[in-house]
């Protein structure tokens, strides 16, 4: 991540998120330019995704639980520019707040039609669209009644190694946001960057609720040094 | 300029979600002599990570970027998490060396991403497999300057096995890797 970015990306060490503590570089990172390798990145062949992926909601044999929803956006990068053909990974808790993990030992049902896991090709205008449920909010060890709030996670390649990110997308009026150090160790002027909005006409009429996020990926080559 | 998308950590739950079937086997078009890149990933305390997600990105034998795909696949591309002893293992080519922009030689290397709970930010490095002496001219070599530091990312080759490339990863503390910011 790039130093001029320090005003929107979390620091690596972010106490109150305690696993930060034994995990994050005590060493101050060097920097260099990207390589020419990583100005490029790996290509995903169309086949790779199948359009059904995009609709979290079909995978069972009946609908899942919980509050049925569309997600659209464009990926861009920083100068403004869409982001084509790049393949963005979701996933995500059923609408219960339980993930279909070995290691997830929150109390709360499976629901046998939610996988909560998707993948989606942009198009050649950045665009891309999900279907999903509403993830539930769920607790977690970090600190006492400490819950994550509803949240989808996404994994983004844009088009060169030096674009990979890893991030979550949160729900608009949260009041969990406020308590959650994963998102609070975002500065300020970063954190509205990770609220979706309701846009209700993106929705499924009588169905689906409509929400709206778009994502910025840095550029491909050097950011430019800050004096 | 639209400000980038903070990052936020992969989390513990990522198996089922990002994990493929042989994502260890490195595609390659072509030809090239095959090796293993391993190790393990630990924690400041020393203990081993047993839920990174590990991914690797390199040139081709002829040191060239990979494009493309086999039909299923992008070619060039690793993606492992580690097990429970914090090991990843990567079944690749052996990376050739390349150039950059201003005629500077890149000697045979291998761009990781590491992601995991506790990770706000993807760590990125390199890892590479060539002993210090025919590395010193890497742009990167020359950057860290302090060899102590350098040899955090020189994966060394198995004395019995001259296909197993190991290399140890130590996120934080003694021993801790070099992580870059590009």
């Amino acid at each position: 991540m790039a130093a001029t970015h320090a005003d929107v990306h979390p620091p690596y060490l972010y106490p109150d998120y305690k696993s930060t503590r034994l995990r994050a570089p005590a060493q101050p990172l060097v920097r260099v330019a990207p390589s020419p390798l990583e100005t490029t990145g790996p290509v995903f062949p169309k086949q790779f995704v199948k359009e059904s992926e995009a609709d979290l909601t079909t995978w069972g044999r009946s609908a899942p639980l919980g509050e049925k929803m569309v997600l659209v956006g464009r990926l861009l990068d920083e100068d403004g520019r869409p982001v084509r053909r790049s393949l963005i990974e979701v996933w995500q808790a059923n609408a219960s707040g339980k993930y279909p993990h070995p290691v997830d030992d929150h109390e709360a049902p499976l629901d046998p039609n939610f996988l909560g896991k998707g993948q989606v090709l942009t198009d050649d205008e950045g665009r891309y669209r999900i279907v999903t449920v509403k993830p539930g909010a769920y607790p977690w060890q970090n600190h006492a009644f400490g819950w994550r709030p509803a949240h989808i996670h996404f994994s983004l390649f844009g088009n060169a190694y030096a674009q990979r990110l890893i991030t979550q997308m949160f729900f608009p009026g949260d009041p969990l946001l406020a308590i959650d150090p994963i998102f609070q160790s975002v500065p300020e002027a970063g954190r509205n960057l990770l609220i979706a909005e309701l846009d209700l006409e993106q929705g499924l009429e009588g169905v689906a609720l409509g929400y709206r996020w778009d994502m910025v990926l840095r550029g491909p080559r050097a950011t430019p040094m800050v004096v | 300029m639209p400000k980038p998308t903070p990052s936020q950590t992969v989390g513990p739950f990522f198996a089922r979600e990002l994990l493929w079937k042989d994502g260890g086997i490195v595609l390659f078009p072509g030809r090239g002599d095959r090796i293993t890149l391993t190790g393990q990933v630990f924690d400041g305390n020393g203990a081993p990570i047993f839920d990174a997600l590990f991914e690797t990105w390199q040139a081709d034998a002829n040191g060239t970027s990979p494009s493309g795909d086999d039909g299923s696949r992008p070619y060039g591309y690793g993606r492992v998490s580690t097990d429970t002893e914090g090991r990843y293992a990567i079944e690749t080519v052996m990376p050739g060396p390349f150039k950059g922009p201003g005629g500077e030689t890149y000697a045979p290397q291998i761009s990781v991403a590491i992601f995991a709970r506790g990770l706000l930010k993807a760590l990125h490095t390199r890892v590479f497999l060539a002993p210090l002496e025919v590395i010193k001219d890497d742009p990167l070599a020359r950057a860290i300057a302090d060899p102590d530091r350098l040899k955090t990312l020189i994966a060394t080759l198995d004395a019995k096995d001259p296909k197993v490339y190991r290399w140890d990863v130590r996120l934080r503390g003694a021993g801790e890797a070099v992580f870059l910011e590009f």
